[in-house]
């Protein structure tokens, strides 16, 4: 330490001109990879959304046609719609399940690790495989839930829950739930942990109940963490779809077409590649604007900590 | 006096009977479905139409399922081949690239070095689902489609914003004290990294690893793409030709088997590595 | 002589040519298409020195991927294409023009009508017959014997089939008189539903498939058959989320009537032997039959090297000896001119499917996959607004207005 700081200058800069090109060739294998499948992939995204691009036969260039048509497309539309109103009524939901888990997995209590690894469970396994799991369990005639809820009496005979639309989007609810949940769990408990004992102390002492500590001092200490849980649950609820696909094929009566969905549609099913990738375009531009959100939420919170 | 602790004591009973009923409760709903399907999977193919109630075989355990799930592609234990060597391909890849730039990043100045950590991290912005075709075409230009390594490539390529970010991470907390006594005892740069610094950031590698290995265990969708013969397929692609069903009819009990092939492996490894998976996913909540 | 030697000479040379060229030829299948190909593929890889390595794919993505490995340069060398996609194939100039060669066929005028005009874009060829599939109604006789019902009486219009249905749920229990694949699978309701109106004169595109023509008081009647069999408690409540995966559920010995393919004869036959059934041609809305010619068309990727091998393997299939194998896994005859020989042996009910043929149809489009087949186009959405939604006369113009505007679109 006290000799490189008593080395001369020309010597400092002379090292760091030399740990620079050592820096680019650590980062070389990453940047490489980023570069050959991440940044020409998009390019060549961009490229496509200014063409007439069949899978099969020649690429035309239209300019931003594919762009003012997404402005009258009524299904364009209609996916942006449902993937809203899928963001919104899934975030709420995973919060409503996974704050009190949050809450209830915090103190150190016997067998406390094991409800909570219990519950993180499903976060590891794959979406699809959650899907194909929740797909049979939903099937009326081979599955669990229609077969139980006949037998409890619940329903007059067994209901076809991926028949209707309300049933279908309830029954993926909490399979996302379910599946998600004790992520965004482990994310508050982070949140939570990082409080001060002394001040949930003192706050105790000075007579404030358990909804008071929670209403004053919880959830302002936890407006970092809580945005960071809701930005990471609604973007990927809005990149959502192996659920819809797996589970109902975008049904019933494409009630359930997500953007991503949309795309995949329009790029693979109806091989408007050019279309598809402007729509991509739109997709990232809306990701982006969101990520901006967050970036500025996050600064909101570190200035009042 | 007396009544008094008792009434602490009931009450403390109490809490305790709440704490774990809820508990249980909790349990219940995260557990069963695995449960269920897990056990329904040794039902005979006689009961496996039938709906799990009760879960288990009535007539004997059978593997009934799992033979039928063996009779789709190219046989369970090739696409289980599969899915482990793009696996544990791309975690040792995803290792490799991702310590390298991670040390690059923490330790060295260079041009550029807030904007290309920034395009790294950026790739987690983007559906790659909508980039796929061109990415199709850039591995067919490589010769890697329809290729196991191919897949690979693009899934380190997925892991990369989180395994950088988090390798950048665990170097930034070793202190630059050791690198310096290092140094000063003769290591240098390759040698400095995997003899000294290596060992102090296990834990991280252990978390990139860990995610490396599940994402690429479970992705689906560039994996239906990107392979186009039979034998390379993954159990994720398998398992769309056992979801579509054979001469008109799904098998509910190979999707069972299917389901618990692919996620056994899942669970297996997260309880072993539960501790630095737990401790990965906290140190990127609180950065 | 001199002819001896020729042929001698002509002889070895064949066999060094075919030993020099001893090839794999890449083909991709769909999945669920049943075992008829495979079979006559394992029977050729056994007596000839060209190999044929056979992919499956997944039949909802065979045409995605197919494009992409084409966009990519890694084709198959041949395909067995669904015969729906051959225009579109055809259109974007990706499959290798056949028609010389087909013509040359000494049984070239016997080969499967629709599959050859499906094959056929300007009239050239591009795509000959593999498999022939038509769509045909069974009942199941035992269900029918129990509910009281002539078991060797073939219903003949749909007032019968919903009556027959009635008697049959009357079983009680998980027996059902009817299923069919409602939840938006558009090409299980093409094959097995669009014969009620075909029967009866209809269709939902006009002949050159230029103009939607779903709404038809045909087509409403239809819908209404349907609808009323929903109605009664007749079908089993999975038929209304089935995307196509349960399609066969007929062979669960449970319903007591479908809509099938003729294929399903074959798997009924050696997989099911326990189901005992009737078969007829599906009777339209007033009572005419008619019936969906579909199948796989044998296409091959233009610009293959390997055009001579795949000829090859093409005519074996053509064969009595490949039809006879064909057949014996469940897809008909694809030579008129052999089909009563290659089917005799075999189960007599396959003859019902050969006899739809010639009362068969085949939309001719290019966009058949957007209009029609996608999961998420218009006729699957239709079908499953208009049997199972509360609002019949929106789920028409819907659907109606969004064909046309796919038409509008690809023009």
């Amino acid at each position: 330490m006290m000799t490189s700081s008593l080395t001369s200058t020309t010597r400092r800069s002379r090292l760091k001109r030399k740990s620079g090109w050592r820096g680019l060739v650590y980062i070389a294998p990453a940047m490489g990879l980023v570069t050959i499948f991440f940044v020409l992939p998009v390019l060549f995204t961009l490229w496509m959304s200014l063409h007439k691009w069949p899978l099969l036969g020649e690429p035309a260039w239209i300019g931003l046609r594919n762009y003012t048509r997404m402005f009258t497309d009524a299904r364009f539309f209609n996916a942006l719609g449902f993937t809203a109103h899928y963001t919104l009524i899934v975030t709420i939901a995973i919060f409503a399940v996974a704050f009190p888990l949050a809450l209830f997995v915090e103190k150190q209590r016997p067998l406390v690790s094991l409800y909570r690894t219990i519950v993180f469970l499903p976060v590891v396994v794959g979406l699809a495989s959650a899907s194909l799991l929740w797909v049979w369990l939903a099937n009326v005639d081979s599955g669990l839930f229609a077969p139980l809820f006949d037998m409890l009496g619940l329903t007059a005979g067994r209901i076809n829950l991926l028949a209707k639309f309300d049933t279908a989007f309830m029954t993926i609810i909490v399979m996302v739930v379910w599946k998600i949940a004790g992520f965004t769990m482990i994310i508050l408990l982070t949140g939570l942990q990082a409080i001060p004992t002394e001040l949930t102390e003192a706050a105790r002492i000075d007579g404030a109940g358990g909804w008071q500590r929670f209403r004053h001092l919880t959830l302002p200490l936890m407006r970092r963490t809580m945005a960071l849980a809701l930005i990471l649950s609604v973007t990927g609820s809005i990149l959502a779809f192996d659920q819809f696909y797996i589970m109902t094929s975008g049904g019933p009566q494409n009630k359930m077409i997500s953007v991503v969905y949309y795309i995949f549609n329009q790029s693979f099913v109806s091989f408007n590649l050019g279309y598809g990738a402007a729509l991509s375009i739109a997709l990232l531009l809306i990701l982006v604007t969101l990520s901006v959100v967050q970036l500025w939420l996050l600064k909101v919170g570190d200035e009042r900590p | 006096m007396r009544i008094r602790r008792e009434i602490r004591a009931r009450k403390a009973l109490r809490d305790r009977i709440a704490y774990h009923g809820i508990g249980i409760g909790a349990a219940f709903f995260f557990l069963a479905p695995f449960a269920v399907s897990f056990l329904a999977s040794f039902r005979p193919n006689s009961e496996s139409g039938r709906p799990p109630l009760p879960p288990w075989p009535l007539s004997g355990l059978s593997f009934d399922a799992y033979r039928a799930l063996d009779s789709f592609g190219s046989g369970i234990w090739q696409h289980m081949f599969n899915s482990l060597v793009v696996s544990i391909g791309t975690v040792v890849l995803t290792v490799a690239v991702s310590v390298l730039a991670g040390y690059g990043f923490s330790r060295y100045r260079f041009p550029f070095k807030n904007a290309l950590f920034v395009l790294i991290i950026a790739t987690l912005m983007i559906p790659f689902q909508s980039i796929l075709t061109p990415l199709f075409i850039i591995l067919a230009r490589l010769g890697l489609n329809n290729s196991l390594l191919g897949l690979m490539l693009v899934y380190v390529t997925l892991q990369l914003p989180f395994s950088v970010f988090m390798m950048r991470n665990a170097f930034d907390a070793v202190p630059k004290e050791i690198e310096e006594a290092a140094r000063i005892d003769g290591a240098r740069d390759l040698r400095l990294l995997v003899r000294v610094l290596l060992p102090l950031v296990m834990p991280g590698i252990a978390t990139v690893s860990i995610f490396a290995f599940l994402n690429a265990w479970n992705e689906f969708f560039a994996a239906l793409v990107l392979l186009s013969s039979n034998d390379n397929y993954t159990l994720p692609v398998l398992m769309t030709a056992v979801r579509a069903g054979r001469l008109g009819a799904i098998n509910w009990g190979a999707v069972e088997a299917g389901v618990a092939v692919m996620v056994v492996p899942c669970l297996f490894v997260f309880l072993l590595l539960q501790r630095y998976y737990m401790r990965g996913l906290m140190a990127g909540a609180v950065k | 002589m001199f002819t001896k030697l020729m042929a001698a000479t002509a002889l070895i040379s064949a066999s060094m040519i075919s030993v020099a060229s001893a090839e794999t030829i890449s083909m991709w299948v769909r999945s669920g298409i049943g075992d008829s190909f495979k079979e006559v593929v394992k029977a050729y890889n056994a007596a000839h020195e060209n190999k044929v390595e056979l992919t499956e794919v997944p039949f909802a993505e065979l045409v995605q991927k197919y494009a992409t490995a084409i966009a990519g340069g890694q084709a198959p060398d041949a395909l067995s294409l669904d015969l729906i996609y051959t225009p579109a194939f055809a259109a974007a100039g990706q499959l290798e023009d056949l028609t010389d060669w087909a013509k040359a066929l000494p049984y070239f005028n016997s080969l499967s009508p629709s599959h050859v005009k499906l094959g056929t874009y300007e009239d050239k060829i591009y795509g000959l017959p593999l498999t022939v599939e038509t769509s045909i109604f069974a009942w199941n006789k035992d269900l029918y014997k129990k509910a009281g019902l002539d078991p060797e009486k073939a219903p003949a219009t749909w007032e019968e089939i919903t009556a027959n249905a009635e008697k049959i749920r009357g079983l009680g229990g998980d027996t059902y008189g009817f299923y069919f694949s409602g939840g938006g699978c558009g090409g299980c309701m093409i094959f097995t539903f669009t014969p009620l109106t075909w029967g009866a004169g209809a269709d939902i595109l006009s002949a050159d498939g230029k103009t939607a023509t779903l709404d038809t008081p045909q087509m409403r009647k239809a819908v209404d058959i349907y609808r009323n069999m929903i109605a009664k408690d007749l079908v089993p409540a999975g038929a209304a989320s089935d995307n196509g995966v349960n399609f066969l559920s007929f062979t669960n010995g449970k319903i007591g009537q479908q809509s099938l393919g003729a294929f399903a004869i074959g798997t009924l036959v050696t997989q099911h032997p326990e189901i005992d059934f009737g078969v007829t041609l599906i009777p339209g809305v007033d009572g005419k039959p008619s019936s969906f010619a579909g199948g796989d068309n044998f296409v091959v990727t233009k610009g293959t090297p390997k055009l001579a091998d795949v000829k090859e393997f093409l005519e074996y299939t053509y064969s009595p000896e490949g039809q006879k194998i064909m057949a014996k896994y469940g897809s008909l005859p694809t030579r008129g001119d052999i089909a009563n020989e290659v089917l005799e042996g075999l189960d007599p009910r396959l003859k019902v499917g050969l006899d739809a043929i010639a009362v068969a149809k085949t939309p001719y489009t290019l966009q058949f996959n957007d209009l029609i087949n996608s999961a998420n186009g218009p006729w699957a959405t239709f079908t499953n607004a208009a049997i199972y939604g509360d609002d019949v006369d929106g789920a028409f113009a819907d659907a109606q207005a969004e064909m046309q505007s796919i038409i509008d679109a690809g023009q």
